[in-house]
């Protein structure tokens, strides 16, 4: 019998490896208590699909780290990030200050946990990646589609010579780093 | 060692995989220190590099929740049973493979209009990708299941989905009774290329095979037909017609769709004369419909169809998107055997309260399920 932080060890590299199974494991565990929690706190369920999600994101691009190692539960970990994304969001709709609904407690609770550091990390880190999706809007076709190919749907050079008409995987590749190189332009000339 | 813009990448790519050899490495690390300009050029292709591949991970695991999700809130709110089917033998020659899956769940089609295409476009794709993925996870998933020991909370793994190859479906309607019928294009194609067969269900449960005959894919309009010699949608011949005028501001429309397995109805008014980004060829609704009603009908009161259903607003889906009827008029003037397929005129259904008119038009009005290994 494995210990109980082994599991989540293991649970964890596999949400990090994007295993389905692991993610719908942290899924059923998690979502019904933290929805519950935001309900009660003036979201609605719409609200509860999406703070989940970003929250998961969170622990999905802090799994990808390599030293990562969660200090505490995986549950108290997405509770604390949900919460922290729900009271940053009130606090945008609002012009005022919001009262942190039940912050009695938690503080220890949940000591420890870089949550902020994690919280603005993953926010520059989508800024980036939307500077990078919109730098791919402009590049012209083959190359968008072929980038969008090999990276976003993860198709391999084989495939993607295949379906886009290139007698080798070779000629492929040629082509996918001038796209690249087209990208690179593009985006950079976005970022200064 | 020379370098341009392009083999950079190359270059950067090796080095990132950790598959160039140990030489060369080496050589790229000195000259790293030495050249400047080198180490900006080459710093800026690792980063892109590394930027694109991660954010590839982050759109596909981003996908896969959004699709754990709604299966678990499925699987949470699914409780009456599954509605009989009848398969005809011509379904059993063709398709029984397909058959069992069919059964089990209709899936989803998300879309979104061109303009806003890059956002949605990737939901889209990866929801009938994650579909096709499901068969691999579950072989993944027994094997794993001795491996790792994880507690499953004695859940019995109950609705894991579609275990085979229902893609994504829309709804379609007839455009003749012989067979000839409309959808909307995107139902069919995706990012990742045709379904490998498609089949309408009629509203009896009952499967039949068709093939496309033509599309427009800007204006997302397809016509296909059911292959089966002999077809009739219904009895006589339809009820509604078809009117390519343009309707006016405010007039009362009604749709038949498929969100689900069973017809759904739903009804509305055309908020704005144009549609998505101002689209001459469209309408604006206010009309709550469901993903998977792509390609529904949008009817006025008297039974006249003005359009078809293409898409939902991303900020407000109560604004939904309908493809004017002259879409489809279009696309019928340019096929070479046009005239055989004689598009309804009048409406026989403008004297008839709702309820009539919905029982009329339910033979014409299908399920499009697609089909992809």
């Amino acid at each position: 019998m494995q210990s109980p932080i082994n599991i989540e060890q293991q649970l964890l590299a596999a949400l990090a490896a994007g295993e389905r199974e692991a993610t719908e494991q942290i899924y059923r565990q998690n979502f019904t208590i933290i929805s519950g929690w935001l309900i009660k706190n003036g979201g609605s369920a719409a609200d509860a699909a999406d703070l989940f999600q970003e929250a998961m994101v969170v622990l999905f691009s802090k799994s990808q780290e390599e030293e990562f190692r969660l200090s505490c539960k995986i549950g108290t970990y997405l509770f604390a990030i949900s919460k922290h994304l729900w009271y940053k969001r009130l606090q945008r709709q609002s012009k005022e200050p919001v009262p942190l609904l039940d912050n009695t407690g938690d503080g220890e609770e949940e000591g420890g946990i870089a949550y902020e550091d994690d919280l603005n990390a993953h926010q520059e880190r989508e800024a980036h990646y939307e500077q990078l999706d919109a730098a791919l809007d402009q590049l012209g076709e083959p190359c968008r589609s072929l980038l969008k190919a090999y990276y976003h749907h993860d198709k391999s050079m084989q495939e993607i010579a295949a379906s886009f008409g290139y007698t080798n995987p070779d000629n492929a590749k040629t082509q996918k780093y001038k796209c690249l190189a087209r990208l690179r332009k593009i985006f950079y000339a976005g970022i200064d | 060692m020379p370098f341009d813009n392009t083999n950079i990448f190359e270059l950067a790519e090796t080095y990132l995989a950790g598959t160039m050899p140990q030489a060369e490495f080496l050589a790229i690390k000195e000259r790293l220190a030495v050249d400047k300009e080198f180490a900006t050029e080459f710093y800026a292709a690792t980063d892109l590099i590394r930027t694109a591949t991660d954010s590839g991970k982050h759109k596909r695991f981003r996908n896969m929740l959004r699709d754990v999700h709604r299966m678990e809130q499925k699987a949470a709110t699914e409780k009456k049973p599954a509605r009989k089917i009848i398969f005809t033998p011509e379904f059993w020659r063709t398709a029984s493979i397909a058959a069992g899956v069919a059964i089990l769940t209709s899936t989803i089609t998300i879309w979104s209009l061109k303009p806003s295409i890059n956002k949605s476009e990737s939901r889209y794709n990866t929801i009938s990708r994650e579909v096709t993925g499901l068969k691999l996870e579950q072989a993944k998933q027994e094997r794993r299941q001795k491996e790792l020991e994880m507690n499953l909370d004695a859940k019995p793994k109950k609705s894991a989905g579609p275990t085979s190859d229902v893609a994504k479906t829309g709804t379609g309607f007839a455009l003749t009774n012989n067979g000839y019928f409309v959808t909307a294009y995107h139902v069919l194609h995706d990012e990742d290329g045709y379904g490998d067969s498609v089949y309408i269900q009629n509203s009896d449960g009952q499967y039949f095979k068709a093939s496309l005959v033509t599309f427009n894919a800007e204006t997302d309009v397809a016509i296909m037909k059911v292959d089966r010699a002999g077809f009739r949608f219904g009895k006589g011949d339809l009820p509604y017609g078809l009117t390519s005028s343009k309707a006016n501001l405010g007039s009362k429309i009604f749709t038949l769709g498929y969100p689900a397995d069973e017809v759904s109805y739903s009804e509305g008014y055309i908020s704005a004369r144009n549609g998505y980004d101002g689209n001459k060829l469209q309408y604006t609704l206010e009309l709550p419909v469901g993903y998977g009603e792509s390609g529904s009908p949008m009817i006025d009161a008297a039974g006249n169809v003005l359009g078809l259903l293409t898409a939902v607003g991303a900020q407000s889906e109560e604004r939904t998107y309908a493809v004017s009827s002259k879409a489809i008029f279009d696309l019928l003037h340019k096929l070479p055997d046009e005239k055989t397929i004689k598009l309804p005129k009048a409406s026989h259904m403008s004297r008839m309260s709702r309820e009539q008119q919905i029982d009329k038009m339910e033979a014409y009005t299908f399920a499009v399920k697609v089909y992809k290994k």
